[in-house]
This record gives C-alpha cells, structure tokens and sequence, in this order.
C-alpha cells in the first residue's frame, strides 16, 4: 500500500498532474470564497475543462477543488459573517466576532490550519480504509448492491430533518429520472414521452448540473444585493499579522476537538449525499458540549473555529471513501467525480482500486499534497481573495451558465443534454422553492440504473425474492434502511419540536 | 385550503399516475423474468404514494394552521426575466452559433440582473459578454478539443 502511495505522490509531484492540481485547488479556494458560490457548483464550471485531460488530471483538478473549496468558504464566514460554502456555515458564529474583535488574519489561519490537519486526519483514513471496505464489498452480489443502494437512499432521505416525506419524495423523484428512456438491461424503449431527446435515457450529470446551479444561482438572483454591502465592510478590515507557529500551537494544544472533530466529518462524510454543512454544524455542537466553557462559544473563540473546519475538511476523505469503495457519492461534488471517471471509461466501484491502482492512489496522492498546496495559495493570495470575493453577481453568473452549458453540451456535443439541462434547470428551482431537498433526488438519478440493473440480475439468477432479505449481508444493510427511516421520525420528531420551541422564543442556539 | 407543498404533491401526483399508466402497455421481455415495466411500475407506484401522502399532510397542516410565512419579499420577476433569457439562449445556441449566442446572453443577462446606469458600466459589461464569449471559445476549442455549437444561420 505504502509502495503504491508513493509511487501515486510521485506520480502527482510531476507537473501534468501538479499544474491541474494548484489550478483546481485555487479556483476551489476562489470559488469557496465567493458568496453564493458552492463546492458544488465551482465543481460544475471545472467539469468540461478536464474533459480534455486525461483521468488522473481531470480528477487531480477536480480533488484540488474539493479540498480548496472547503477552506475557501471559511474567508467570507470570517471576514464577511456570510459563509462562502454552507460547509463554513458553522465558521461564521466564531470566526466573525474573533475578525470584528480585530483579530480577522488570526481566525482565518486557525481556520486554515485546522482545515489542513483536519484534512490530513481525513487522508490517513481515506488511505487506511478505502482498500479493506473495497474487498469486503467484493463479497457482494446483486442482492446485496440492490440492498446497499436502497439503504443509501432511506439514508439520505431519511437526514432531511425538516421534512422525512420530502426527501423521500425528492429520493423516489430522482429514481423516476432513471426510468425514462430506455430499460438499462435490454435497451427496451419505455416511456419517452415521444420526445427524441429521451431516446437514450436521461444522463444524470446535465440534471445534476441543471439542478444544482439553477437552485442556486435563481435563488440567490431573488436576493441578490445583499452582498454588496457586505464587501464595503470588508475592504475596511486590516487586522495585525500573526505567528503561523502560535496559531498551530493553539490548534495543536486542543488534539481531543481536532480528533473528535475530524472524525466527526469523515464519519458525516461517508454517508451519502450528507455532506460537510452537516459535518461543521454537528462538530460544532460537539465541540460547544465537550467544551468547559460552552457559554462563550459565539464570541470569537478559537475552538468554535478549529471544530467547524477541521471537520468540514475531514468531510472530504469520507466522501472520497464511499465513492471509491462502494461507488456511491457521498455528496453532490463527488457526484460530479463519478461523472467524469464514466466520461473516461472508468467504472467506479469495489473493483476500482484493483484495476485502476495507480489512478486511485493517484486520488490520494492529490488529495494529500492539495493541502500543503492550499495553505501556499491562501499564504500567497490572502490579500488578492479579499478583492476577489467582491465579483458581482450579475456578471458572475451568466459566466456560470455558460460553463455549465458548455459542460452539458460537451458530454456528447449534443443540444439535447442542454435541453435536459434547462429543464433539469426549472425543476430543480421549483424544488428548491418548494423545500425539496436536492441530494435524496441526485443521489436517486444517480442510483436509480444500478437498483434497477441489480434487482433484475438477482431475479435473473434467483427468482426466489426472499433471499434480498435471507442473505446475511443483504437482510443487514436493509434492516439498517428500516432502521435509518425509524430514526429519522424519530428525529424528525424531535426537530419539529425544537422548531416549535424556537419560534416561541425558548430555544436559543 | 392547499399550500405550496399540496400543490406540488398534486402536480407530482398526475405526473407519477400517467406515466404508471404508460407502464401497463409496455411488453413483457421473453429473456428476462420481470419485463422493462416491473421496475418503473414499482418506483411510479412508490412515488404516487409518496405525493398523495404529502398532499394529505398539507392539508393537515392547514387545518390546523400550521403555517410558516416567508418573511423576505423576494424578486421573482427578476427570476423569471433570467429564466426566460437563458431559455432564448438554449433556443439560440444552435441557430446562431455559439460565440454569438454567447455574447448576446451574457450582455443580456447582465442587463436583466443590474442593469448599467451609466456609460462606463455598459462598456464593463460588453467586454465582460465579449471576453467570456472569446475566451471559453478559444480555450475549449483550441486547448480542450471540445467542439461548440455552430449557428445553422450565421455558419460561425
């Protein structure tokens, strides 16, 4: 294993794969940094760029975005009080008052710092696990993917905690998109609509370029204006300079918040489509309940900042682990990296790593040296962000629109996939206007050809339906699906009440 | 009375019944145990359901009145004004080509978002529509092998 990371960090040291890799890591820190611009969507504008390199860059690029991003959403949620990413959302109770206090260069390289060790912390179990999980994953047949998936599903429906029924309608709504075109096992046509451009099914990365940038980009057009005075506020901060040694000293001094919280985000990370603005939140309430002095979190202290960025960063590793092991995305962004490994001809999944070993060590090499890369760029560049994330957004997002039509329509170099995109587009506004939550759907669009592929190939082998539940491995991982919708009643339950609570006025964060 | 959530139930509702209806004039395959309708009949079944129960409890909501008000006053014309230039855009791509298209959505779409007040802003905003226009032609094309749209009209 250590002979194969080696030969991956040497492999990404040589400049074709560093260039993509600083590249995408400073347009990740850029794109963070910008106020209403995602991981996500930053990922999407990157995508038809690597469609010209070759695997191990595009995916270098695309790693470099991903660990970028994360930490380039702490600068706004410290300077600015608006996080760049919903991942730093977490960032901004701490970060914000310790940058108002005249403290702003202090909070943002605790963040920076904390997101590197976190990261890190992520990588050795990225590294250590992704190969174990992949063999034990090797034991399984079309009962058991069939069963995995559909635990992936409830799992992710079931997280929503504002409404269960929602996001089990989002997940079922993702499947139907599966089921349009042609059937994934004959190639029978069924249900085209008699639209040609369904013919061949729905590729799932114009929906999910469609979805995600519409909800985002239209939702903030509703409400655009309020960062602009914002950016007044934040060309007045200065701030004094600071001790990288002492800031890594007070990160360091507390390693029970870094390890907590960086196992924290890779466990958050590893289940689907959960994602590091969960990951910061729940970190920071751990950190808040472990700490001896939770009162004074929300005044600018360093613990609140170390706990959300050590964990958001960790996130990455975690998703990077799912996807890579079983060949699920653990969030929209590595939605988008199981997009670009099908354009290069690769199939992710519990074969990867043996048949591609030196493509997947290649992921870690990148993932791991992102970091170091990171901390260079912010370093270099701090002053030059500040300006940065000032871009309006009335000239920033026809740009997106562009780049996300170029991507749809390099797929193929069809219109057809812009078609699906500007549909996908004003569905996936009308759901975010309606409180649907986006990942159970992306992550069923994603599935929906595998469960059905699965379950076919089981009733084709056996036709005994009984055995998806009499299998030892099948029956576990869909008894944990029964169980993960039960919990999130149950938490659901629980959710309601404290919202109740909040408007009455009792609760307090 | 239905909210918002009622009503997208319903829509999801028709939408999920007619296409279940669509399923039951589908073939059954001769190789296969379970034909190429088994499976959407499942998942369409599922998601009607899952509709019907979440328009059930909208309507609970609202009896017994549950309801949270959005507080922000919010643009939607605004909204509706840049969906409809991106769709004349789609609509353009193929007819007058990429570079054109291109050109013409990102000036438009900056207008319809902020619109320029004064001469130095409409001039930031054509090279802003005229650099991104260039630039992601000569890049993808040049540099990315990705081949763009050409217009069926202008032949660029």
């Amino acid at each position: 294993m250590f002979d194969l990371l080696a030969a991956g960090i040497a492999d990404v040291a040589q400049v074709k794969y560093l260039l993509p890799l600083l590249l995408g890591t400073l347009v990740g820190v850029i794109g963070g940094a910008l106020p209403g611009v995602t991981i996500t969507m930053t990922i999407i504008v990157v995508l038809p760029f690597t469609f010209g390199l070759d695997a191990l860059q595009g995916l270098a690029a695309m790693v470099g975005v991903y660990v970028g991003g994360e930490t380039g959403g702490l600068i706004t949620a410290i300077l600015l009080g608006i996080p760049g990413t919903p991942s730093a959302i977490a960032t901004t109770f701490d970060g914000h008052p310790m940058a108002q206090r005249g403290e702003p260069r202090r909070a943002i390289w605790l963040g920076v710092w904390a997101s590197c060790f976190g990261g890190l912390l992520g990588g050795l179990f990225l590294i250590a696990t992704t190969e174990p999980l992949a063999r034990f994953a090797l034991r399984f047949g079309p009962w058991e993917f069939f069963s995995l998936f559909i635990l992936a599903l409830s799992m992710v429906a079931g997280l929503v905690e504002a409404s269960l029924l929602k996001g089990l309608l989002a997940g079922a709504l993702g499947l139907v998109v599966t089921v349009l075109g042609n059937d994934p096992i004959l190639g029978t046509p069924r249900l085209t609509l008699g639209l040609s451009v369904l013919e061949g099914g729905v590729p799932f990365l114009p929906v999910l370029i469609g979805v995600f940038a519409f909800a985002q980009i239209m939702t903030d057009v509703e409400k655009m204006g309020s960062a602009a005075a914002a950016a007044t506020e934040l060309r007045t901060i200065a701030g004094r300079a600071v001790s990288q040694l002492k800031v890594i000293a007070e990160i360091l001094s507390r390693p029970f918040l870094l390890l907590w919280s960086s196992a924290i985000g890779v466990l958050i990370g590893v289940l689907p489509a959960v994602g590091g603005s969960a990951a910061n939140m729940i970190a920071y309430d751990q950190a808040k309940k472990f700490s001896k002095r939770p009162q004074e979190f929300g005044s600018g202290i360093p613990e609140g900042i170390i706990a959300s960025e050590s964990s958001n960063n960790a996130n990455v590793a975690g998703s990077l682990v799912t996807i890579m092991a079983f060949g699920i995305p653990g969030d929209a962004v590595t939605a988008v990296m199981l997009g670009a490994l099908t354009i290069h001809g690769i199939q992710s999944g519990p074969l990867f790593i043996s048949q591609n070993p030196q493509l997947a060590y290649g992921i870690f090499a990148a993932y791991l040296l992102a970091h170091p890369i990171m901390l260079i760029i912010i370093a270099l560049g701090m002053r030059w962000m500040m300006r940065v994330v000032t871009v309006p957004q009335a000239a920033l997002f026809p740009v997106v629109l562009v780049l996300c039509v170029i991507g749809a329509f390099a797929l193929n170099n069809t219109m057809s996939n812009v078609y699906i995109l500007a549909a996908f587009g004003v569905l996936g506004y009308a759901m975010a206007k309606c409180a649907f939550p986006l990942a159970p759907f992306i992550l069923g669009a994603i599935l929906g050809d595998q469960i059905e592929i699965n379950l076919v190939r089981a009733l084709m082998t056996n036709d005994d339906a009984w055995l998806f539940f009499t299998r030892p491995i099948s029956g576990a991982l869909l008894a944990l699906a029964v169980v993960s919708i039960v919990a999130a009643l149950w938490q659901h339950q629980r959710f309601v009440r404290r919202a109740a609570a909040t408007s009455d006025g009792k609760a307090d964060f | 009375m239905i909210g918002r959530d009622g009503i997208a139930a319903l829509v999801v509702f028709a939408a999920s019944a007619a296409l279940f209806a669509a399923t039951l004039g589908l073939p059954d395959s001769p190789f296969v145990p379970i034909g190429p309708g088994f499976y959407p009949r499942i998942v369409l079944g599922i998601t009607a359901s899952l509709a019907l129960a979440l328009f059930v409890s909208d309507i609970a909501v609202h009896r017994r009145g549950r309801v949270v008000q959005q507080p922000e006053r919010r643009n939607y014309r605004r909204v509706a004004l840049f969906f409809v230039t991106f769709g004349v855009y789609v609509a353009a791509l193929p007819l007058l080509g990429f570079r054109i298209a291109t050109f013409l959505f990102v000036a438009g779409a900056q207008v319809v978002l902020d619109p320029p007040r004064d001469r130095r802003r409409w001039l930031v905003l054509l090279v802003i529509a005229l650099v991104t226009a260039g630039l992601t032609y000569f890049v993808f094309e040049r540099y990315l092998s990705v081949l763009l749209p050409r217009g069926r009209w202008t032949a660029f």
